[in-house]
């Protein structure tokens, strides 16, 4: 029987976190109010009463029918975003967020351990920090070499695991292929030719299977879009000076 | 019924404690292999676990001894992971409360413990972070507690992921080992296990996960004492 609770999402178009659970919510096709939350570093007031980090996202659960920015006492208050995915695999099992069979959940869940423990801080530094990519493209081989061989989502059928990395992977590979990011252009050109490569033809195929789901597509918005959002990343204008300018593919 | 399970363990290692424990609360049938940290047998990587740590399970396949692995079995890693997947195996444990919103708790407590509490400890107990960062992280989590009992009330896989470190931290201050100030040690413990002062409710929870039985069915202080010794004996020498 579907719960019939209110849910409202905090999200922020600048956020691939608050993408994560709109993909999860489309999926599972429930009905839910969604608040956009667009001040990346200052939020209102009654926003801390939800998340008292200020971020997002953040979901509301239960409680009665409010308008979203008079969020009620008796609402459940949920944050962080791997936390509210796995909520929403609970809260509606039919919808197969996760899949019903221990070992493909584990499976689903090792997957996004390993974006975790491997890709996110190598992808931060090769894009943000201007570290050598070869530690990010090799944290990404260890990935690809976790999905189903042929074809498939991280788990076979799509899940949360998907959603948890589809935003920071197609994001990733958006920065490559517009010149965003703080390394060199020796460097963006290793990147190009690596996911050009039949290397990496499996994660390719991955990302592509990714870009046709509905419920990436409606989130996503479009690549301009995503383009101008990436752009923007404070750690990415933040190395926009115009003494580093130089090596910047596209300029500063 | 589930299949067979075996553990690839060791006994210093904090996070395969945290899939001892899941087991032991689940009394689930399972095999455990100590995998010697500082002398990995050479199958380990390629035939149980890429990364080459602990824990790893491989779950299923044909009875084979642990140290002969079946490409059968389905080898899984990461220690949270494997802690849910002990709880999705026997549900009956209780692992999982059965209310999502506690699940959700239970899981947001569980991030807090990874991304405050194990780096604030593991920069505290190296010289390399304050005092003061490591106190912070767990009066974060003490204020996510409830006023009686376990992380979400009933024991849950929060107080599994929690409970190895602050075991081990209680190992290394009570020795007074580590890179902080000589002494200073065993006064910290005394703070944070007491049940008085600044951390008055994570004192009880302190001692009241160190009282379960999984817990202490899966823990070898001497053995974690003597290895402890050896590895900070150099800890404050510049």
């Amino acid at each position: 029987m579907a719960p019939t609770e209110q849910i409202t999402l905090y999200s922020a178009d600048y956020s691939p976190f608050a993408q994560r659970v709109r993909i999860a919510l489309e999926e599972a096709d429930v009905k839910y109010t969604m608040y956009e939350m667009n001040t990346r570093f200052i939020k209102p007031e009654w926003y801390y009463t939800i998340n008292p980090f200020g971020k997002v996202p953040a979901l509301t659960f239960g409680g009665p029918n409010v308008p979203p920015d008079q969020p009620s006492a008796e609402s459940a208050k949920l944050v962080e975003s791997m936390v509210i995915l796995e909520f929403l695999a609970d809260v509606f099992p039919e919808a197969r967020l996760l899949p019903a069979d221990p070992i493909q959940r584990a499976k689903a869940r090792q997957f996004v351990e390993i974006y975790r423990n491997y890709v996110f801080d190598e992808f931060r530094d090769a894009f943000f920090r201007g570290k050598p990519v070869e530690g990010v493209l090799a944290a990404l081989e260890k990935l690809q070499d976790a999905l189903p061989p042929k074809t498939g989502f991280a788990a076979g059928a799509w899940s949360i695991a998907d959603a948890a990395v589809a935003p920071l992977l197609a994001g990733m590979v958006l920065c490559v292929r517009a010149g965003i990011g703080a390394y060199t252009e020796e460097n963006w050109q290793k990147l190009r030719a690596a996911l050009e490569s039949e290397t990496f033809a499996r994660f390719m195929q991955y990302i592509q299977d990714i870009h046709e789901r509905p419920s990436f597509k409606k989130t996503w918005g479009n690549d301009d879009l995503q383009i101008e959002i990436w752009q923007n990343h404070p750690g990415v204008r933040r190395l926009r000076t115009a003494e580093n300018a130089e090596g910047f593919p596209g300029g500063v | 019924m589930p299949e067979r399970i075996v553990l690839y363990t060791a006994k210093i290692c904090p996070y395969a404690q945290r899939t001892e424990i899941a087991l032991e609360e689940a009394k689930a049938p399972h095999v455990k292999y100590q995998i010697d940290l500082q002398n990995k047998p050479e199958w380990y990587a390629p035939k149980v676990n890429p990364a080459s740590k602990v824990p790893a399970i491989a779950y299923g396949g044909p009875e084979v001894p642990p140290d002969q692995p079946s490409p059968e079995s389905v080898k899984l890693a990461e220690s949270l992971v494997l802690v849910e997947f002990v709880a999705d195996l026997f549900p009956e444990s209780g692992l999982l409360p059965t209310d999502p919103v506690l699940r959700a708790k239970a899981r947001f407590f569980i991030d807090g413990v990874s991304t405050k509490l194990v780096p604030a400890w593991q920069a505290y107990s190296q010289g390399k972070g304050p005092l003061e960062d490591y106190y912070k992280a767990v009066e974060y989590l003490q204020g996510l507690l409830p006023a009686h009992g376990f992380a979400v009330g009933q024991y849950s896989i929060a107080d599994v992921a929690i409970t190895p470190f602050l075991a081990r931290a209680r190992v290394a201050l009570i020795n007074d080992l580590g890179g902080y100030p000589e002494g200073e040690g065993p006064k910290v413990l005394e703070a944070l296990s007491s049940g008085i002062g600044r951390f008055a409710r994570f004192g009880k929870y302190f001692t009241d996960l160190l009282s379960r039985e999984s817990f202490k069915a899966t823990f070898d202080e001497a053995y974690i004492t003597e290895r402890y010794k050896a590895r900070f004996a150099n800890a404050r020498s510049k």
